[in-house]
């Protein structure tokens, strides 16, 4: 007796390592184009100003987390902040969470599988995933990016070439 | 057959059904150690004398502790409190909700006060919140759209705070559905046909959206029979008690269907204009069904056309080619609307600029669109759409079910990319 193994969740070291640096990327992204994407920007604008959300797996899996500062200003908040954000889009797991980040299941077909959670105010979570959804035409080359969400955008050649430039380098130096 | 790679399907509530099993429930409560129960009810539904066929059915073999039909159109947190507290003080052990939607949403909450005996429901919002068995919950459905009775949600108003508090758990499941012909019998032709469109809408979103499975599939394609099989045999004879039951399981496996499958751009569509011009549902429902249809044919317009077999028959559907199956699907729902505006004297409208308020006035004047529209935009139901949709994606969409054209796809041509059909 009592002579067995323990198994933690959250193992998978590597896993874990990647969907980290894909949520920290996706966040300063998010930063980025918050400056240099009109639509974005829109988004922005049009909720509250205190506003924060966070995205990230469940059970102690990695987090990240975005908010506007008191000026209005989109900050990309870190995988530790300590506010509370208001909305909260959660996947069920870190399996869930590697699926989505490898491009294995989009956004819709995950959110169909009932692998993520939303907590707080919908429209506002609407409002979110819009912006997840830009962000992610910017950062992935079109053939993953038609992979991740439902419609692939038209949009102008500056915004597929110098914005997009714009944001991926604003994301790598973080400012 | 559609078939994803994973998908959840969960339905615990146990369904009664027949012309009078309304007798049935006492025992059904017994058998849950409940002896003394609570009506929880509105006044619409007391004064079409609903609530005394309930009670007269049932009165004999159980304690009613409180009959209370003080139930807004709206369920509302103080309404909510105060018949907690009747329930407590009169001892009673278990809830019997006779209405529709707002009643049910209002004993939920009820529900949540007493079992969990807390004073502050706000604790329990979001999904998740409720970690155990609520007391028992009997639903008695007296209309047939909704299906609330089989859905584990619940919307709650708080005027204070001037907010709408959503509560998600399969704790909110009723333990049982009564669905007794007795209660729908004297349910107005428009209501009817308006209510049995919402279930329609149900059942033919849970089929072509991004949730489909094969067990809310199977689901949708009865509820869908049924209403296609009886509806306009009921507006013609009110009193046939076959098709009122009929009616009332439609509605009830549409719900189960739904309350999986989830639905989307209808009601995406429905809820934005219920909010803003205050239209009923079920109106909505009816008019942007075809709409919604349309508008996702290029990625579901296989499933669309699978829908020819419940809803037109065998002979219709083997005679029909498989491309032009989704089409005249969509037709086949259009007139059926036409043929319900005609049978109930234009109270069954086909297009938002015929709906009519109680004076004769236009309920969606054209220029209130643009607000539906950004409305429709926060509505999370849109998650679940095939389609993504857009601001001027919608609008457009809100023109057409406006003057009642057709929905003209080529406006979208170069948008969605309409090689793409397999998507799902
Ligand atoms: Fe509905």
């Amino acid at each position: 007796m009592g002579n067995f193994a323990t198994l933690q969740p959250g193992g998978r070291p590597l896993v874990r390592f990647y969907l980290a640096f894909m949520l920290w990327f996706v966040g300063r992204a998010i930063q980025a184009a918050a400056l240099v994407d009109p639509n974005v920007r829109k988004e922005f604008n049009d909720l509250p100003d205190d506003f924060s959300f966070s995205l990230g797996a469940a059970f102690n899996g990695p987090q990240m987390a975005i908010g506007k500062d008191s000026n209005g200003k989109v900050k990309y908040l870190g995988k530790n902040s300590n506010i509370v954000p208001q909305v909260k889009i959660t996947i069920k797991s870190m399996e869930a969470l590697f699926l989505l980040f490898t491009f294995r299941e989009s956004t819709p077909v995950a959110n169909s599988r009932e692998r993520m959670t939303v907590e707080g105010n919908l429209s506002h979570a609407c409002a979110c995933v819009r912006i997840l959804d830009i962000v992610q035409v910017y950062l992935l080359p079109k053939p993953i990016a038609k992979l991740a969400i439902k419609r692939y955008p038209k949009w102008s050649l500056k915004k597929h070439t110098i914005n997009r430039l714009l944001i991926n380098l604003r994301a790598i130096i973080g400012f | 057959m559609h078939l994803p790679e994973y998908y959840e399907f969960c339905c615990t509530v146990k369904t009664v059904a027949g012309h009078d099993v309304l007798e049935s429930i006492p025992e059904l409560l017994s058998k849950m150690n409940s002896k003394k129960t609570m009506i929880i009810t509105d006044k619409g539904v007391e004064l079409a004398g609903l609530v005394k066929i309930v009670t007269d059915a049932i009165s004999e073999n159980i304690e009613i502790g409180a009959i209370e039909s003080d139930v807004p159109p709206d369920s509302d947190v103080r309404v909510v409190n105060n018949l907690s507290k009747i329930y407590v003080k009169n001892g009673c052990d278990s809830i019997i909700a006779v209405g529709g939607g707002s009643v049910l949403d209002t004993a939920k909450g009820v529900n949540i006060i007493v079992s969990e005996n807390s004073d502050d429901l706000m604790k329990f919002t979001g999904a998740g919140a409720l970690k155990r068995k609520l007391r028992p919950l009997v639903a008695v459905p007296t209309t047939s759209g909704t299906g609330s009775e089989v859905t584990s949600v619940a919307v709650i108003a708080d005027p204070e705070r001037n907010k709408k508090m959503a509560f998600s758990s399969l704790y909110l499941l009723p333990d049982i559905a009564v669905l007794d012909s007795r209660m729908t019998l004297t349910l107005p032709d428009f209501l009817t046909s308006q209510t049995a469109m919402d279930a329609l809408t149900h059942a033919a979103e849970a089929y072509t959206c991004l949730s489909k499975n094969p067990v809310s599939d199977i689901h949708a394609i009865n509820a869908i029979k049924l209403i296609t099989e009886n509806l306009l045999n009921v507006i013609k004879n009110p009193t046939d008690k076959e098709g009122r039951l009929a009616l009332a399981t439609a509605a009830n496996i549409a719900g189960m269907s739904f309350s999986n499958s989830m639905v989307g751009m209808v009601h995406t569509l429905g809820h934005s204009i219920g909010a803003v011009c205050h239209v009923p549902h079920g109106t909505c429902m009816s008019i942007l069904l075809p709409y919604g249809l349309e508008y996702n044919m290029h990625k579901t317009g296989e499933y669309t056309g699978e829908l020819l077999y419940p809803l037109a028959g065998d002979k219709v559907y083997s005679k029909t080619p498989k491309s032009k199956r989704p089409e005249k699907a969509i037709e086949y729902i259009r007139d059926l609307n036409q043929k319900l505006c005609d049978a109930t004297d234009g109270r069954h409208p086909v297009c938002l600029k015929d709906v009519l308020d109680r004076d004769g006035n236009m309920m969606v004047p054209e220029d209130k669109l643009p607000e539906i529209a950004k409305t429709a935009l926060g509505d999370g139901s849109i998650f679940y759409n095939p389609e993504e949709l857009d601001f001027d994606d919608i609008l457009k969409v809100l023109k057409f079910a406006w003057s009642g054209e057709k929905l003209d796809r080529s406006l979208w041509i170069h948008k969605n990319s309409f090689k793409n059909q397999e998507s799902l």
